[in-house]
């Protein structure tokens, strides 16, 4: 097992120095489909950290057998391998939200978290820690996704988890449609992204070839 | 040479990881297979008894299976996608399957007629991916509701979509606003349907 430090260091990268969304822009695409409602968004944050783990996993404990010249269609094979079983599964024990995720889940596939992790991290790493940093990035993903979600649900339909909130819900305020739409997830996920790149830019400033 | 490095051990390799892979997916498929399958049912079923207006709240599923196999029979061998049903051996009404496109992708739903073959009694959808909160509304209750007691008109437009500020007759709701492509599309395909029910009904085909 690595030192703790290394682990830790994982986590807070996955978490918040390195996080997919507002340091990698990547998982973008899905981070704008799904977020309109909080429950969505929150299923969709378990089944990409849930693929994201394990792909993690199985790519890094078969990576010393794993010719390079076919490295990237072994990870894509892996990563659909789980999200059909995870979509298959939702069909099978929870329909409602595989009604109401429609073809989304399909798509964590294409996902470039996922693929992200496995290149840049599994193909180089122990199963363990491939694991602990496939969990923490689809963390980082789902947190972010789901504070552009309670934005949307709340400035949209006025309840968050589907329970209506005071003042929001009432005649007094003015739903704005335009969240529930997608440009409402554009305009939510830039300025949470500034808000974040600004919290980390004293960082950013102290770094190795960065121009001040 | 190590067998690793052999030019057809990537082929082999890849072949091995997908056999493997695809027998497990196939197997959990066909595992689960019956369960799916009786999800999609319970769904339509569900949506029947709502349809019919049957109080169907804090139902397990067993038992919304057990009221729909007692009540619910095929209208007549001519049209076996209609539904009857019946309340102690009393005709309550029937139950038209819809289905059309909505915005996003298909819209499946049942509507409920008062055995007076006019008179609506319920509206309800057991399939839709309209956008969550704008065409989404179809499946709330205040949508919904509007549909009940309202007459399918006996020329023209069965049920007619209005303008949510426009006033209502017997046989007219309000669309969703913000949802004018779903409205427009279901209101399409529900009267379409209803007109087709109305004709059958009119000429006495039955």
């Amino acid at each position: 097992m690595p030192p703790a430090k290394k682990i830790k260091d994982i986590i807070i990268n996955g978490l918040w120095s390195d996080n997919p969304v507002f340091r990698q822009i990547l998982g973008i695409c899905s981070a704008l489909a799904v977020t309109n409602v909080v429950l969505n968004t929150i299923v969709m944050g378990i089944a990409v950290t849930m693929t994201t783990a394990l792909s993690s996993f199985t790519v890094s404990l078969l990576r010393k057998w794993t010719p390079r010249v076919v490295r990237m269609m072994i990870e894509t094979l892996i990563i659909a391998f789980y999200v059909i079983l995870f979509d298959q599964a939702l069909k099978a024990y929870w329909p409602d939200m595989s009604r109401s995720l429609g073809p989304y889940v399909g798509l964590i596939i294409t996902n470039c978290i996922v693929m992200g992790r496995a290149e840049a991290f599994a193909n180089a790493n122990s199963p363990g820690p491939s694991f602990i940093d496939g969990l923490f990035a689809g963390l980082g993903y789902s947190f972010v996704l789901i504070m552009v979600s309670i934005v949307r649900e709340l400035f949209g339909m006025g309840s968050i988890l589907g329970i209506a909130m005071p003042f929001f819900a009432t005649a007094s305020w003015d739903r704005w449609i335009i969240m529930v739409m997608p440009p409402g997830a554009f305009f939510t996920l830039a300025i949470i992204v500034w808000i974040a790149r600004t919290l980390q830019k004293p960082k950013e400033a102290q770094m190795p070839g960065v121009k001040k | 040479m190590k067998i690793k490095d052999r030019a057809w051990f990537p082929v082999f390799y890849m072949f091995a990881a997908t056999l493997v892979l695809s027998s497990i997916l196939i197997l959990f498929g066909a595992f689960t297979k019956q369960r799916v399958k009786n999800n999609e049912q319970l769904a339509f079923e569900r949506a029947v008894l709502e349809a019919l207006n049957v109080d169907i709240t804090g139902y397990s599923p067993a038992r919304i299976h057990d009221q729909y196999v007692q009540a619910v029979r095929v209208m007549d061998t001519q049209r076996p996608e209609v539904f009857a049903f019946y309340e102690n051996n009393q005709l309550i009404g029937y139950a038209l399957p819809l289905s059309g496109p909505g915005f996003w992708s298909l819209i499946k739903g049942v509507i409920g007629i008062a055995a007076d073959t006019s008179t609506i009694i319920g509206l309800s959808f057991y399939e839709q991916n309209e956008t969550p909160g704008l065409g989404g509304e179809i499946i709330k209750p205040l949508f919904r509701d509007q549909f009940n007691g309202k007459k399918i008109a006996r020329t023209g437009i069965p049920i007619e979509f209005r303008m949510s500020t426009a006033e209502l007759s017997e046989n007219s709701v309000h669309m969703i606003t913000g949802a004018t492509q779903t409205s427009t599309r279901l209101g399409k395909f529900l009267n379409n349907q209803l007109a087709v029910w109305r004709d059958q009904m009119k000429t006495g085909d039955r």
